[in-house]
């Protein structure tokens, strides 16, 4: 590992559990599924599907009725989570820092689907031959950072990352590499996205991938690793990291919540949707080698874990490759099987959830797992309880998505160098 | 309904503002209406009076002023309609 160390100072969520993110955490470890079953009640015909939908979100509470009316539900959730992030890294949301070495890093698969998809109905469903002059700075796939850069005063770079479902995951590790390199003193990452679009549902459903499920059975509908998985349940949500220069933290007096000690990222370039295993591995390495530690390190792996039948047996397989004899020990979970799987937000999610493991020391199940798959046997499965106090200190978090694109984040808990 | 009281609803809804202190003398910039709400104010005025505003159409610098415009562009409309 070489440059500026960096810290993990503020974390915010949006969520079916609220906006408390140690609260939300705390729901995981009980392995309390939020997947229901929603429909998006549009024309031609109604959609539905177990869904991650935050019912209780009120944008205009969280934001205000100016901001909220003039920017997309993701962005509204982007903007909701980074407030939190920011309050909880110590500064308050009045406090324009207007700093040029504080900017953002944002991850988004979808941007602003649900206005353009308005858009569209509007015109082509209800004859309206033109749209709000609004409609283009709603829908910028940057909406997103260019709010929170405005709202927060973050003056270093402005950036947004589409990687499928690592879009996250790389917005999180390319702000961490501003700040190892000395181009930035702080980050705000993370990712956001609203995939309970009617289109965007239809589209997923039309490649038989969403997982089956009705009112009674849809709170257990997504299932990692199982023999009876059908697929991955969407969801809508955000969640944000606030990265820090390691001293600059200290220096203001900042609680440091865990360390991110490395990033890698590369290609499968093999195909669009079948993941490959030298691709993982390859990833794992690549954050390992960045954070100069090594496989034996590793206390905890938060998988990509998308309970895709195809694409769950391919992840066991690469921590087996990477991990070898010592895998059948390594604790492993899947906690899409309860906040779902939140597209290019996925990766700040799960990067939350593990930051917070390790400060806790308490690593959440997979929910749904009484039986595990044959193809996905070889690790340690965390099922039922949370595996508390095993003393984790290194921790990685996944994302495999389409395309190939993989990005994985290396965690370690804070210490003093 | 008449042109104020849209002008009011619209701001009331978009930015909270209270609609008693939207009076025509108010300026634009005492409102903190930028370039981009107006052209939104602009977008509900053409859709409730089914007008459409020309494009090299000065910018109002006040309420009362775009109330103006837009009784021109109802005047022009009608007249239109009659020829």
């Amino acid at each position: 590992m070489t440059g500026h160390r960096v810290a993990v100072t503020g974390l915010g969520v949006v969520s079916p559990a609220g906006q408390d993110s140690r609260h939300f955490f705390g729901r995981l470890l009980e392995g309390e599924s939020f997947v229901r079953l929603f429909t998006a009640d549009e024309p031609p015909k109604p959609v539905t599907q177990p869904a991650i939908h935050c019912t209780a979100f009120n944008a205009d509470a969280a934001l205000g009725r100016t901001l909220a009316s003039s920017t997309d539900r993701s962005v509204q959730m982007a903007l909701a989570s980074c407030f939190d992030a920011w309050k909880d890294a110590g500064f308050e949301r009045s406090q324009r820092v207007g700093n040029p070495d504080y900017g953002v890093s944002w991850g988004s698969a979808l941007g602003s689907t649900s206005t353009w998809e308005r858009g569209y109905r509007e015109m082509w469903q209800n004859g309206r031959d033109r749209l709000p002059p609004l409609s283009v700075v709603l829908g910028m796939s940057n909406a997103a950072a260019s709010h929170i850069s405005i709202q927060l005063g973050l003056g270093n770079a402005s950036l947004t990352y589409v990687a499928a479902c690592a879009s996250a995951a790389a917005a999180i590790g390319e702000g961490y590499k501003r700040i190892r390199n000395g181009e930035a003193k702080l980050m705000v990452t993370g990712g956001s996205d609203v995939p309970l679009a009617y289109a965007v549902m239809k589209a997923w459903e039309a490649l038989r991938v969403v997982a089956l499920g009705d009112a009674d059975s849809a709170s257990a509908a997504c299932r990692p690793f199982h023999p009876d998985r059908s697929g991955l349940v969407l969801g809508e949500g955000a969640a944000t990291l606030i990265l820090e220069e390691w001293e600059h933290a200290e220096t203001r007096g900042a609680t440091i919540l865990a360390e991110l000690v490395g990033y890698g990222t590369c290609s499968d370039h093999s195909h669009l949707v079948r993941p490959d295993r030298d691709g993982q591995v390859r990833a794992m390495r690549l954050a390992l080698e960045d954070a100069g530690l090594t496989p034996d390190d590793v206390d905890y792996v938060n998988a990509h874990g998308t309970a895709i039948i195809e694409g769950d047996a391919i992840e066991i397989d690469s921590l087996r490759t990477l991990f070898g004899e010592r895998a059948s020990q390594l604790p492993v979970s899947a906690t899409k099987s309860m906040h779902g799987h939140l597209m290019g937000a996925a990766g700040a999610i799960e990067a939350l959830t593990t930051v917070l493991a390790l400060h806790h020391d308490a690593l959440p199940p997979t929910a749904n797992l009484d039986t595990i798959d044959a193809s996905c046997e070889g690790v340690r499965h965390i099922v039922g309880a949370p595996l508390r106090n095993t003393g984790a200190r290194v921790a990685l978090s996944n994302s495999f998505a389409f395309g190939g694109c993989n990005a994985v984040l290396a965690f370690r808990k804070a210490e003093a160098a | 309904m008449d042109i104020l009281t849209v002008i009011r609803d619209f701001l009331h809804d978009r930015l909270e503002i209270d609609p008693a202190t939207i009076q025509p003398e108010t300026t634009l910039a005492e409102l903190q209406i930028d370039s981009l709400m107006l052209v939104e104010l602009i977008f509900e005025c053409e859709d409730k009076f089914h007008v459409t505003f020309e494009r090299d159409t000065p910018a109002p610098k006040n309420i009362g002023e775009l109330v103006v415009i837009v009784e021109e562009f109802i005047a022009e409309s009608k007249k239109t309609e009659q020829t």
